[in-house]
């Protein structure tokens, strides 16, 4: 993270989501610095946690913090998380995760034409470099990762698939994402992996984390 | 620590004060217990013996035949069949026990999230045929004096995406009243906006967020929906409100048909009612 990330955040805002959590935004839009933002703030609370608080959720473009109100007050809670967002940068390099990936989706030659690609050509575009998680959620274990160029990029299917299997490896708005578990979805199934991010008698469930780099390899 | 990162929300009961109630007319040792819906639940004790505690809602609980106190506990032993069947108000019913419920520990809950299929018996909810188990020993029970539940308007604090309402929709929103529709599970509470509130609202594309029990999202055809105790993690539509945490319980409970007011507090607020401890 440290070479793409000069340690200045976008000023977020920090708002009450409820009367047990504060949620810290860095942007209205999904854009890099945003979710760089989001995943620098989640890293630095992991790394200098603040007393009181219960769960911190990293999102696309925020951070949640669920505390304790008991042990410590919304304004003061504010008030630590300003400081982890003024310090410097983390020097941390992200931890790379290699996903195999078969090429066998329902969708995959919908998107490749739609792209003006051929099949082998989108292949390669798709895995010509690793995508980083912007966030983890939705489902158990589910993952999304990004951004590919805007040459790459395909709106949602029109319609919804009640339910693809686990394994699925979902394509759309910049994004290919990871599903864990079978899950209804608008996005285009491109292909299938063995990789599975949700494993429930693990501690932690989950393998990779948002901030974590994922290189797509082709498997036959 | 939290799951919400694993793409799990927190289960759990949906009216945790009565769950608690329920636990100490029960003694119990453990966290666990059943929640029961308005289908209502028999069952017989097959073996060795211990006390029961039960609350929430308002239904009818029968220990071989005879009808005993809601909210309230008693000493089972083998052979002896209780039944709960639903009354005149209220969605969950909780039978907590004396022993400890031997369900697995999955991620630090004893929770069954029937949506993640975790927890409990394989992740689902119990059937005919079920057996449980316990481990000895018991707790202690304690009285219990319910306190009454504040009647009125839903309190809430303005929501994370209030400000993209108008003011005069936010306006609205206070002063009207809703209705609870037959669409309610342990995901989310759909309301009938008759004052039309919502009524040609802009779609807005938001991006995803972490949501928490108790956020009303106004979906895209302006339907309000109250996001309850296994809502998704993360969403997409606005939220315009949170119901506060003493006062949510009290609207898992409302049924179908029933009305709806929301008010808003400050979170200053809402902390000084769940401090006083009377909700």
């Amino acid at each position: 993270m440290s070479e793409l990330w000069d340690g200045r955040l976008p000023r977020p805002v920090i708002m009450p989501l409820g009367d047990g959590a504060l949620l810290v935004r860095f942007g209205d839009r999904l854009d890099d610095s945003a979710n760089r933002a989001a995943l620098l703030l989640f890293a630095r609370l992991q790394e200098d946690p603040i007393h009181g608080v219960l769960e911190v959720v990293p999102s696309l473009v925020s951070v949640l913090l669920r505390y304790d109100f008991e042990a410590i007050s919304p304004t003061r809670l504010g008030g630590e998380i300003a400081l982890r967002i003024g310090q410097g940068a983390l020097a941390d390099r992200p931890k790379l995760q290699v996903v195999h990936i078969r090429f066998d989706g329902p969708d995959l030659s919908d998107v490749a034409t739609e792209l003006g690609l051929s099949i082998p050509e989108f292949i390669l575009e798709h895995n010509a470099r690793p995508l980083r998680v912007l966030t983890t959620g939705f489902a158990p274990g589910f993952i999304y990762c990004g951004f590919h160029p805007t040459r790459l990029i395909v709106p949602r299917r029109t319609s919804v698939r009640a339910n693809v299997p686990a394994g699925s490896v979902l394509f759309a708005a910049g994004q290919t994402a990871i599903a864990a578990t079978e899950i209804p979805t608008g996005w285009h199934v491109i292909g299938s992996t063995p990789f599975r991010n949700f494993l429930p008698e693990n501690d932690p469930p989950t393998l990779v984390h948002a901030g974590d780099e994922i290189r797509f390899e082709e498997v036959r | 620590m939290g799951v919400l990162t694993h793409g799990i929300s927190a289960s759990g009961a949906m009216d945790r004060s009565a769950h608690a109630i329920a636990g100490r007319l029960a003694g119990a040792a453990g966290e666990a217990g059943i929640e029961l819906t308005r289908a209502g639940m028999d069952f017989t004790v097959e073996r060795g013996g211990m006390r029961l505690g039960w609350a929430g809602g308002a239904f009818t609980v029968r220990v071989n035949g005879t009808v005993l106190d809601w909210p309230g506990g008693t000493v089972v032993k083998a052979g002896d069949v209780v039944s709960v069947t639903p009354g005149p108000s209220g969605n969950y019913g909780y039978v907590r026990f004396g022993p400890e419920l031997d369900v697995p520990q999955v991620m630090g809950s004893q929770s069954t999230s029937t949506r993640a299929r975790l927890g409990g018996l394989s992740g689902r909810a119990l059937t005919t045929g079920d057996v449980l188990e316990f481990s000895y020993p018991e707790g202690t029970p304690e009285a219990v004096v319910p306190a009454g539940r504040a009647d009125g308007p839903v309190r809430f604090i303005w929501g994370i995406h209030a400000e993209l309402f108008a003011p005069r929709v936010r306006q609205a929103f206070v002063a009207a009243r809703f209705r609870v529709t037959p669409m309610m599970d342990r995901m989310g509470v759909r309301l009938a906006d008759e004052d039309k509130v919502f009524a040609g609202s802009s779609i807005l594309s938001l991006v995803s967020d972490p949501i928490l029990p108790g956020d009303i999202q106004i979906l895209g055809d302006g339907t309000p929906i109250v996001l309850m105790r296994d809502h998704q993690p993360t969403g997409g539509y606005p939220r315009i409100a949170t119901v506060i945490s003493a006062d949510f319980d009290r609207f898992a409970q409302l049924r179908s048909g029933d009305p709806v007011a929301f008010v808003p507090v400050s979170v200053d607020h809402a902390h000084q009612v769940l401090r006083s401890g009377h909700p």
